[in-house]
């Protein structure tokens, strides 16, 4: 077990290519303010990452690495690491030593788990389980002589395995460990063990559970304690980032709890730098839904956060959203954007999703430009989304029908008209009484009977 | 003696007297003397509002003791006077006269002095609970005439001169008190008024035997007190014999007549000078330090004097710094609040080795006591005046004392045996705090650097620690929080918000605003005293100048409109007594609010304020005046009710000379910035004075013109663009001197945010404007219709919901989604639903049915009168 190494960042990313970090990307590097909230094993792939990006120069990632897995049991891997940074061959005493007092206590774990292990893929014992905690073990201890010892040490070997890095069996413990245990603050750090686990094994569908199930473990076991709950819900979102970008179903959930209020809350006050996966989510979620109100809602809770906390953070992913929604700045705005997508490329959890991300925000651009004005160059428009003439005029067209907004191109001027119809009056007075009736029968109604 | 029986502040007093009813009458009579001077001492106290109580029963319980105990020698020295209630009579009415005669002349100093004199005069004569008619007579009378005088004094535009005022304030106050007393007498009086002198004459009680002079009393307890103790010091300091045995002797004595009338404090605190200087243990010292101490507070208390006169202050300060010193020196002695008194005079207590020797006392108290007079002088002093800055200056030696006591306190709070709670060292760290957050971080750092040099360099401090002086900004900051973590309530809110202040004071806008709201003490701040709702008021404003300085204009103005925004600033903030023109506020009232004013030096400045209060409400009310201002009916958004009294007013007079003071140069600025013409906006405001004590005029006055060349744009635009079709973006740009991408920056937002109907053309860089976005007058009125239409079914479904409470909540906005779209399918259902709901619930609703049916009838009408306005809409287009 021993010689298992860490999930890599390929693994999660299944990936694309890594191109080489510019020094926007470099300068809005956001991995010293992520690592404190991420667990050793969670850092792992984020440090992959960048020596993927660095290339040749890797020893300062690998010692880094190195630092960082000390004081795991991966000492296999561990010990390969210190041979990469002293460049030798030979294995040094004390990795040995190491490597066999874990081999040993791994066997005396597997030993004394055994028995319960073999009871809970028992079906028949399995089957007898309720959902009552306390009588299942009551049930277990009459009649299989499962001891309240026994189901801790599941607990302990499920973090061994955890250290080990053989993630998958750490998740299965923690999850038998969690159906028997009665221990509240156990269960607890199981859940988050668990959570772990299964991000490093990228069980996503089992993660959004796992997510769900921490969330509510905060608000209901730490309600009293606003500290620890605010320090809990800001590792739940740094986590919860894996899934976010990585599995697509799971973006609109996490959107959404990010956005509710006691995380918004938490995001504000603990770690603004999230804004930054806030605004490329809110931003690449518009291609995805169906439904604009909600979007559109999204859109303007992510402006007033962004404008709200753009004096303690604020990076070109930010930025562009100030340019565009608070300053109308649309050159400025185009620059960003630039710059944002060199910072997407850049970071571990955006980089897949740059693309999608400057496509949606060319729309945002353009959208918002076309609402504004009434006639546009379209060369001079086909620029400001960086783009060529031709595919430009591609673009615009593609825009208009996808959009249904009102204009038309004039082919000879180069240009393309918008028409904003002004909302008649007579539609606004339509609009205002249109339920009235119905709201007054229905009235009526509840007090004639 | 009614009196003083009905209205005894101590229990024990009347108790004691009940005892004492065995005595004879002779003693009850001295009693009542003794009695009387207690009152009078108390009343006297009380003014001063000085809260000593303890040593006020201590004081009164050596008065008795004395009066009592020297009964038998005084026996023989007193005459028997024969015609006793005659003269008693005569004398009254020899005041009562007076009082007439200054009535006539209405003089109520004299009124005053001489109502004293009667009532000390009527409880002699009156044993029973009866008090002679012409005492009856002459205080129902004089009710009257101050009822008439105060009357008198609110239309006459005349002021009384001070010492009348005063007489009249003090006058109202006890008459108030004393007639209440004798209101059945006066009731009956009022009634007939002849009658009532003319009949019961018999029933006039038997008066007392024997008179004496109330001098003679106190001369009496002197004298015995001089048997007693001072038996070396003659009266005349003519025999001074000081020695060190007799310290505590006589500093007991010293403390016991302590609240004593006719206690000549000056002789004691020269006593005790002498005393200090024979002192030759360190217990003797401290000792005779504390009371010396102690009494030089005293002197103030019972003269007229409202604040401690410097020589006095400087002198115990000195002398609280050499007891700090004596106490620094010799730890085994400690000065507590709660140790026990040392009985024995004749040896003083020798603790063992090791052990503490506890002094009764505070160290505490004494600083805050110093603080608080010097604070009191500060208010008291024209602070136009060098006296002012004078004062100001000692200051310095108040911090040292203070951060020297902290110390001393720190140092006890290490000692585990003494079991100390926080409580005196929150508040010695408190007054610290209050010296330090309003000031800048410079003069912060002169005062922290000269406390430091005065203490010796072997004591540090855990709280704030010597090394950390430099270090200024942190230093607020650390005492705030050390308070944030020991203490409760009133001082933590204090702490908290000096933390704040001091933020905003230095700009760092964005944390104090954060902190501010964080702490929710907006909401809680109404149950707190008034001192931190002042504190909080403070901050308030200090926070909004500070986002006013970051070129935060709309924080600013919302920070600032609760205080400026009341016309209350001065009351609001302690820098002023309000003169009520409506209500009468009582003098006591009035006491409270001219103690709860802050020395000068503290003020923020009023007129920056509302320099910066209008001009941040200019900058956001002119354009919101243009954009509303076209379409009369739409519902009016005010920022600032103040600033627009102001601009109303403004508009109204006929001729406008150049401006005088601030206000008018924001008023004629608001005008010009109206009209466009920005130039002469940013110039009228850039010529306020007032920007200079700012601390970067400059930056300030760049910043507003920049504000005002953007706000003068949008106001243009507001104003002008119904008379426009097109209009180039490169001719707004010259037109105010702003570059082509900010006017397009500041056009796009305005469209966006649907403030103007126009788009922009980019090939020709022009703004176009909508037609037929202007509406008649008719449309207007039909969409005011119909929004009251709408929000009279809300109002309808909340009356009902109201009714119907808990049963209703199917009716929750169903109707509000219904009116927003067709999504009528679904409210129906759910309508339904609710229907069923209401019935099972409840049946005796029947009244509430018809009230709400009242409504539907409304209803309906309203529904025919838009179908009409449909019919003209239709036609009309």
């Amino acid at each position: 077990m021993t010689d298992n190494t860490p999930t890599s960042a390929e693994a999660i990313l299944n990936d694309k290519s890594q191109s080489a970090p510019t020094e926007a990307a470099l300068e809005y590097d956001l991995l010293p303010k992520l690592i404190p909230h991420l667990d050793r094993h969670l850092i792992f792939p984020l440090l992959e990452f960048l020596s993927g990006q660095e290339g040749d120069d890797g020893t300062e990632v690998t010692k880094t690495k190195y630092e960082l897995l000390k004081s795991t049991n991966m000492t296999d891997y561990v010990a390969q690491l210190w041979q990469e940074i002293n460049d030798s061959d030979e294995m040094p005493e004390e990795f040995l030593k190491r490597r066999e007092e874990v081999l040993e206590r791994l066997s005396l774990f597997t030993q004394e788990t055994s028995q319960i292990d073999e009871l809970l893929s028992d079906d028949s014992v399995v089957s007898n389980l309720r959902s009552d905690k306390v009588a299942n073990l009551k049930f277990l201890e009459t009649n299989h002589g499962v001891t309240v010892e026994m189901v801790n040490m599941l607990y302990d070997y499920g973090w061994f395995q955890y250290s080990c890095g053989s993630y998958a069996n750490a998740a299965h413990l923690l999850d038998q460990f969690r159906i028997l245990s009665t221990d509240n603050d156990k269960a607890n750090s199981a859940n988050w063990g668990k959570l772990a686990s299964d991000i490093l094994t990228t069980q996503w569908d089992v993660v959004m559970g796992e997510v769900n199930k921490v969330k509510e473990g905060i608000d209901t076991k730490l309600f009293n304690n606003p500290l620890a709950q605010l320090q809990h819900r800001t590792w739940l979102i740094h986590w919860s980032l894996f899934p976010f970008f990585n599995y697509e179903p799971a973006r609109d959930q996490i959107t959404e709890l990010f956005f509710s209020p006691a995380f918004i809350n938490t995001i504000q006050t603990n770690c603004p730098w999230i804004l930054r996966y806030l605004a490329a989510a809110v931003i690449t979620n518009r291609s995805r839904t169906r439904n604009t109100g909600q979007y559109q809602k999204q859109l303007k809770d992510l402006v007033r956060v962004v404008r709200q906390e753009g004096y303690e953070y604020h990076d070109p992913v930010t930025d562009f959203v100030t340019a565009l929604y608070v300053d109308f700045d649309f050159e400025e705005a185009q620059k960003k954007l630039s710059d944002a997508e060199e910072v997407l490329k850049g970071d571990f959890f955006l980089s897949a999703a740059a693309e999608a991300f400057v496509e949606a925000a060319r729309h945002l651009i353009s959208e918002s430009y076309c609402k504004i004005h009434q006639r546009i160059d379209i060369g001079d428009l086909s620029k400001r989304l960086g783009l060529e003439m031709e595919e430009g005029e591609k673009w615009i067209v593609n825009l208009i029908r996808d959009t249904r907004m009102d204009g038309k191109l004039d082919y000879k001027e180069g240009t393309v008209l918008m028409n904003h119809p002004a909302n008649s009056v007579y539609q606004q007075v339509i609009e205002r009484t249109k339920g009235s009736f119905f709201r007054t029968s229905v009235l009526s109604a509840a007090v004639a009977k | 003696m009614s009196r003083f029986f009905t209205q005894g502040d101590s229990s024990s007093e009347s108790s004691s007297s009940d005892e004492e009813e065995l005595y004879s009458d002779n003693e009850a009579e001295q009693k009542s003397e003794a009695e009387e001077s207690e009152e009078e001492e108390a009343s006297e106290e009380e003014e001063s509002s000085s809260s000593d109580e303890g040593g006020k029963s201590g004081a009164s319980k050596f008065l008795r003791e004395a009066a009592s105990s020297d009964e038998s020698e005084d026996e023989d020295k007193i005459h028997v006077v024969k015609s006793a209630k005659d003269k008693r009579l005569e004398e009254l009415e020899g005041v009562v006269k007076i009082i007439d005669n200054a009535v006539k002349i209405n003089d109520w100093s004299t009124i005053a002095t001489e109502f004293d004199k009667l009532n000390r005069q009527v409880t002699k004569i009156t044993t029973s609970d009866k008090a002679p008619k012409i005492y009856i007579k002459t205080i129902s009378d004089l009710e009257d005439f101050m009822n008439e005088t105060i009357a008198k004094q609110k239309v006459s535009t005349r002021k009384m001169n001070a010492t009348n005022a005063r007489g009249l304030n003090a006058m109202k106050q006890k008459i108030k008190r004393n007639n209440k007393d004798h209101q059945a007498e006066i009731d009956k009086f009022r009634e007939d008024k002849f009658e009532y002198m003319m009949s019961e004459e018999e029933e006039d009680v038997v008066p007392v035997e024997k008179t004496k002079k109330s001098k003679a009393v106190y001369m009496e307890g002197i004298d015995i007190r001089d048997d007693e103790g001072f038996s070396t010091v003659g009266r005349g300091g003519k025999t001074l014999q000081y020695t060190p045995e007799s310290i505590l002797k006589q500093l007991r004595s010293i403390v016991e007549s302590r609240g004593k009338k006719n206690t000549d404090r000056a002789e004691q605190i020269r006593v005790m000078e002498k005393l200090r200087e024979v002192a030759d243990t360190p217990y003797r010292t401290i000792r005779v330090l504390l009371t010396l101490i102690s009494t030089r507070f005293d002197l103030t208390t019972g003269s007229t004097a409202t604040f401690m006169s410097q020589d006095n202050w400087t002198s115990a300060e000195h002398e609280f710094a050499d007891l700090l010193e004596e106490l620094e020196a010799n730890r085994n002695m400690v000065v507590l609040e709660n140790a026990e008194e040392w009985e024995d005079d004749e040896k003083p207590p020798q603790p063992a080795a090791g052990e503490t020797l506890k002094i009764p006392g505070s160290v505490v108290s004494v600083v805050e006591r110093l603080d608080d007079e010097l604070t009191r002088s500060l208010q008291h002093i024209d602070p136009h005046t060098a006296e002012y800055i004078d004062r100001l200056k000692d200051e310095q030696a108040l911090y040292n004392n203070i951060l020297r006591a902290l110390l001393y306190v720190e140092n006890l709070k290490k000692d585990a045996k003494l079991e100390l709670t926080d409580d005196g060292a929150n508040r010695v760290v408190m007054r610290r705090l209050e010296h330090v957050y309003f000031k800048p971080a410079q003069v912060v750092h002169v005062l922290e650097e000269t406390a430091w040099k005065k203490v010796p360099s072997k004591f540090d401090s855990d709280i704030t620690p010597r090394t950390n002086d430099a270090d200024i900004d942190s230093l607020v900051q650390t005492l705030s929080t050390y308070l944030f973590k020991h203490s409760a309530d009133i001082i933590r809110a204090n702490a908290y918000l000096c933390q704040v202040y001091y933020f905003a004071l230095h700009d760092q806008y964005y944390k104090a605003r954060d902190m501010l709201l964080m702490s929710h003490l907006q909401e809680a701040i109404g149950n707190f005293p008034v001192k931190t709702q002042i504190l909080f008021n403070r901050t308030l404003v200090q926070v909004g100048l500070c986002a006013f300085r970051a070129n935060l204009i709309y924080e600013s103005q919302n920070t600032l409109q609760e205080i400026c925004g009341s016309g209350r600033q001065k009351e609001l903030l302690a820098q002023g007594v309000m003169i009520q023109r409506y209500s009468q506020v009582t003098p006591e009232q009035e006491r409270l609010e001219r103690q709860r004013q802050l020395p000068f030096h503290m003020h923020i400045n009023l007129e920056l304020l509302e320099c910066v209060y209008l001009t941040c409400s200019m900058l956001l009310e002119i354009p919101l005046l243009a954009h509303t201002g076209s379409s009369p009916d739409i519902k009016k958004r005010i920022i600032s009710k103040t600033y627009r009294r102001l601009l109303e007013f403004h508009e109204r007079q006929i001729f406008t000379g150049p401006p005088e003071n601030t206000r008018d140069h924001v008023m004629q600025a608001s005008r010009a910035l109206a009209a466009g013409e920005w130039k002469k906006s940013a110039q009228l405001i850039n010529d306020i004075k007032i920007w200079e004590l700012m601390a970067e005029p400059e930056k300030i006055k760049a910043m507003l013109s920049a504000r005002v060349q953007e706000e003068g744009l949008r106001t243009y635009l507001f104003t002008y663009a119904p008379f426009y079709d097109t209009l180039a973006v490169s001719t707004l740009a010259s037109m105010f001197e702003l570059s082509e991408r900010k006017v397009a920056a500041l056009v796009s937002k305005m469209i966006s945010h649907e403030e103007l109907a126009a788009a922009l053309d980019q090939v020709n860089s022009a703004i176009i404007f909508r037609k037929g976005v202007e509406l008649s007058r008719l449309q207007s009125l039909a969409l005011t219709l119909s929004d009251k239409a709408s929000g009279l079914i809300e109002a309808n479904e909340r009356t009902l919901e109201q009714r119907t409470q808990g049963t209703a909540n199917a009716f929750e906005r169903q109707g509000g989604q219904g009116g927003r779209g067709g999504r009528g399918g679904r409210g129906r259902g759910k309508g339904r639903g609710g229907g069923e709901g209401v019935i099972v619930a409840d049946q005796g609703r029947e009244e509430d049915s018809n009230l709400v049916a009242v409504h539907l009838v409304e209803r309906s009408k309203l529904e025919r009168s838009m179908f009409f306005i449909f019919l003209l809409l239709q036609r009309a287009t």
